[in-house]
């Protein structure tokens, strides 16, 4: 037995299982889109992206993804620079903390934000005694929400593929920029940002995707009001329901995030050389 | 260009104290070598004057100005590391030009020619494109110390930068570092832990003893008049004979722990228990002559030159000899040696 055969063995369950449960789904998903009564048709297409209230909730996905990305990074990135400093006591101390949110229910998770976001709720009332607003507001059921939700439970993400990155770079190296006339801050844009770059892109890819593709958690905190995109693929799937609508909705989704991520990836990757 | 002051400096990790009270006066363009054993605290000391690792006690001064608390940046040095720590995502010839860029030293243009010249000047022009990645380790040492020369600093600290070059290569690297320091005139402080190169290079030589200078001197102060026994043993790899220094009818004898006797120079002052330091270069082999008697028990090809590894009065007692030389193992033999070359150390 050869190398190649050795290895396509050993790769066939993980491509086995890929198969079943992602291409075929997806292929199915796919013919569904394009189905109609009698035979193709693009209706389904047609009918989303001439609807400006579709249009309109696609966009949301996309903005809002793109800043809870942007946002779980610059929290994300910090916070792994600083547990790659920190003892090895405080630093698992720092990571089960992270990872925390992942370990509760999302339905504990956004019950707890309900109590601190709702209209009497903690944080809204903290700003109004303070006096930085001047009168009560919900925060619940508003994009902020859902902004500040979802970086919760994606910050992990984030933050774990950074430090996977940060802590393979010898300290050496920022110790030399040192010497070399960087300030801290000038190491850190110099020299730990650029080697850190692959950890920042494999974080954001996950954060973008899966937020991109979340539904529990926007729904919940934003209401019916403010859709995201999975959150109107279940309302099509299940109030309606109109499955042929609901799968291209799918493959719009699916497209878009592609249309964002390959770009993203051609151009950190050739930076990164 | 700028002198360096160190004032009894100490440094502690956690509980263990690595740096006794360290005092050095670096004039302004020596070149000064710190030498010891792996693990005495060169590197330590180093990344202290470097502003990298924070003082425990003591303070450092660089030009008359105190940059005890001062960050590695505002200190104006450059620092080759025993890693040699070349930036990853650069070029070769952009890691030489990190510093300049980073201080702001020049012109594009000329920021270009120096990182050129740098390069030529540790003989790799040719591989300016090159990832780090890309080079072998002595290449790298290589990269490094064209970027510590680049920006030419008040202080230049090498830390064994030149441990990993092949004989050949060090060779010229060492002539290439001589040259440097007479052009550029900086300050060095050049951590090593060959003697022959810290000899060859330096204008003086503090050789460190597990934290604590053990003695300082120039390259022929050190050789030749070693204060202790962990001196002249370090440098020379003279051999250490234990003694016990008497009168006689002959001027002082030295007798060993076997009762053999070793006449001394006449102007010998120190009697009782001492220390003998013997040169290997300076013992005389012959199978037959007179001498102390010592056995061999193994040889050593260097080439040019053997060694021979014999016991005396229980110690093993190493002689550098001509390669012609030749004696069995286990073979009797006489050591014979000119009284004016021992150095008798007092216990
Ligand atoms: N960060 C640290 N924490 C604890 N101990 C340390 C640390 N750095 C160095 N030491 C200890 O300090 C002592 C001196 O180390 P240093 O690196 O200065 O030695 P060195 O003289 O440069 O040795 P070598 O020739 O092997 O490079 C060693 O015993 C080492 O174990
Ligand atoms: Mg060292």
């Amino acid at each position: 037995m050869n190398d190649r055969t050795e290895n396509l063995l050993l790769a066939l369950p993980g491509i086995l299982l890929l198969g079943l449960a992602f291409f075929l789904p997806i292929a199915q998903m796919l013919l569904l889109s394009i189905s109609g009564p009698e035979g193709f048709t693009l209706a389904h297409f047609v009918r989303f992206l001439s609807d400006p209230y579709y249009l309109n909730i696609l966009w949301r996905t996309v903005r809002l993804s793109v800043l809870i990305t942007v946002i779980c990074a610059l929290i994300g990135f910090p916070l792994a620079y600083i547990m790659t400093k920190v003892g090895p006591k405080l630093r698992l101390g720092l990571v089960v903390i992270v990872i925390l949110p992942l370990m509760t229910s999302v339905v504990v998770r956004t019950f707890g934000w309900m109590v601190l976001l709702s209209r009497s709720g903690i944080v809204p009332e903290l700003l109004r005694d303070t006096g930085l607003v001047g009168r009560t507001f919900a925060l619940m059921q508003t994009e902020a929400a859902i902004v500040i939700g979802m970086v919760q439970v994606l910050l992990p993400f984030m933050t774990l593929s950074i430090l996977g990155v940060l802590t393979r770079i010898d300290g050496k190296l920022e110790e030399a920029a040192r010497t070399m006339g960087c300030s801290f801050l000038q190491t850190i844009r110099t020299v730990v940002l650029p080697l850190a770059l692959p950890g920042i892109v494999a974080g954001s890819l996950l954060c973008f995707t899966l937020s991109a593709s979340s539904f529990v958690t926007p729904n919940l905190l934003g209401g019916t009001r403010i859709q995201v995109l999975a959150a109107s693929i279940y309302k099509s799937v299940t109030a309606t329901p109109d499955w042929p609508f609901a799968a291209a909705q799918a493959v719009i989704l699916f497209v878009g995030i592609l249309l964002v991520l390959v770009p993203y990836i051609k151009l950190t990757g050739a930076k990164h050389g | 260009m700028a002198n360096v002051r160190l004032t009894d400096i100490r440094k502690s990790f956690a509980k263990t104290q690595v740096l006794h009270g360290i005092s050095l006066d670096i004039a302004s363009g020596e070149f000064i070598s710190l030498l010891g054993s792996s693990g005495c605290g060169k590197t330590t000391l180093l990344r202290m004057v470097a502003g990298l690792e924070s003082v425990t006690a003591g303070g450092i001064e660089i030009d008359d100005r105190d940059v005890t608390s001062l960050p590695p940046e505002k200190r104006d040095i450059a620092m080759m590391f025993q890693s040699y720590a070349l930036l990853p995502h650069l070029s070769v010839s952009e890691n030489v030009r990190f510093p300049l860029r980073m201080r702001g030293i020049g012109s594009r243009e000329e920021q270009q020619e120096k990182v050129a010249a740098a390069l030529e000047t540790v003989q790799l022009g040719h591989l300016s494109e090159r990832k780090p990645r890309q080079l072998s380790g002595g290449q790298q040492q290589r990269v490094a110390l064209a970027r510590a020369i680049v920006s030419q600093p008040k202080v230049l600290l090498l830390d064994e930068p030149l441990s990993n070059l092949d004989a050949r290569l060090r060779e010229d690297m060492q002539v290439e570092l001589i040259e440097i320091h007479q052009r550029l005139g900086l300050t060095t402080i050049f951590v090593t832990h060959d003697q022959e190169e810290a000899l060859s290079l330096s204008d003086r030589i503090v050789l460190l003893n597990a934290g604590r200078v053990e003695q300082q001197g120039t390259p022929d102060e050190i050789y030749n008049q070693p204060a202790t026994s962990f001196a002249s043993n370090f440098i020379g790899s003279a051999n250490l004979v234990p003694v016990e220094i008497t009168d006689s009818a002959q001027g002082p004898v030295a007798k060993l722990e076997d009762g053999q006797v070793l006449h001394l120079d006449p102007n010998e002052a120190i009697r009782g228990k001492a220390t003998l330091a013997l040169r290997q270069e300076d013992l005389t082999l012959s199978a037959n002559g007179m001498g102390l008697k010592a056995k061999v028990r193994t040889r050593v090809f260097l080439g040019a030159r053997n060694r021979y590894v014999m016991s005396l009065a229980g110690h093993p007692l190493r002689a550098l000899t001509a390669n012609d030389l030749d004696f069995a193992n286990g073979q009797e033999i006489a050591l014979a040696i000119d009284p004016a070359r021992i150095r008798v150390i007092a216990d």
